[in-house]
């Protein structure tokens, strides 16, 4: 197995759109107005319309799976949003391995803003195949 | 006790109450529109579920009105997923939901609360596939 810690997974590059989340929210049935909506957004006091905290997990899971491929099997994928992130602004996902036991690999993930900020951190747990 | 101690603690009284279980089907279309608004091209998404698509299948926090009553809008505080068993396509998937934890928390911006929602994904085997951990926040 040829995982080590320190490894760095591959950055996925997002450029999230207002169609983009209109089309989460109709895949996901994720209808909250906030979405979609700029003056429903405006009105509870965020800047318009944000990215929902599930489709920067579903980048985060890609950038997990992509790196990961047939090597192995997704065990854990935990994530806490702590920024919020709009449309026309760049999402970076990266990670790094912090841990290899044996076949057990666990992995820091996280997915920045345009300023670096980290908006979303998260873990995931991995078992590679024996 | 503030004033919203009693919106608290009729949401506390759903602690451990499941939710109705909610059925669905896996279906190859939706995989397809669900991978398409993440913009993973993958194609092994053709056949199973993507890492988040379950919480797409059925929602992983539980519809509770009286929320509403507290602060002015919902906000997602995170997700954990926990993967038991692969979910295919054709799959038939039995969601349970159920509140596990209500908290208020005092952050820079005012007062929050904190619910947070555990959902068990069962298969038609009756092989439990997945637990999904959501926290939600009122703010």
């Amino acid at each position: 197995m040829n995982v080590q810690v320190g490894e760095e997974l591959p950055e996925l590059v997002k450029h999230p759109t207002t169609r983009q989340l209109v089309q989460y929210a109709g895949s996901s049935g994720g209808f909250y107005e906030i979405h979609y909506d700029q003056d429903y957004a405006r009105g509870v006091e965020l800047p318009g319309v944000i990215l929902h905290g599930l489709l920067k997990a579903g980048f985060l899971g890609q950038l997990v799976t992509d790196w990961l491929g047939d090597r192995g099997t997704l065990k854990v994928f935990d994530v806490s949003y702590r920024g919020i992130d709009q449309p026309g602004q760049v999402y970076r996902c990266r990670g790094r391995v912090t841990r290899v036991d044996g076949n057990h690999v666990e992995l820091e993930i996280w997915g920045e803003d345009q300023t670096g900020k980290r908006t979303t951190v998260g873990t995931a747990t991995v078992q590679m195949n024996g | 006790m503030s004033a919203t101690a009693p919106v608290i603690e009729r949401i506390r009284a759903r602690i451990g109450m499941s939710g109705p279980p909610l059925e669905a089907t896996v279906e190859a279309g939706h995989l397809k529109r669900f991978a398409e608004a993440i913009g993973d091209p993958n194609p092994r998404w053709k056949g199973e579920a993507s890492p988040t698509f379950l919480v797409a299948l059925a929602s992983p926090s539980m519809h509770l009105p009286e929320a509403e009553e507290y602060g002015r809008g919902w906000l997602n505080g995170g997700n954990r997923f926990e993967y038991l068993e692969p979910v295919k396509v054709g799959d038939r998937i039995t969601a349970t939901g159920r509140v596990v934890e209500v908290n208020e928390k005092t952050g820079s911006s005012g007062n929050l609360l904190f619910i947070i929602f555990e959902t068990e994904y069962v298969n038609q085997h009756g092989r439990k596939v997945a637990r999904v951990r959501a926290t939600a926040i009122r703010r």
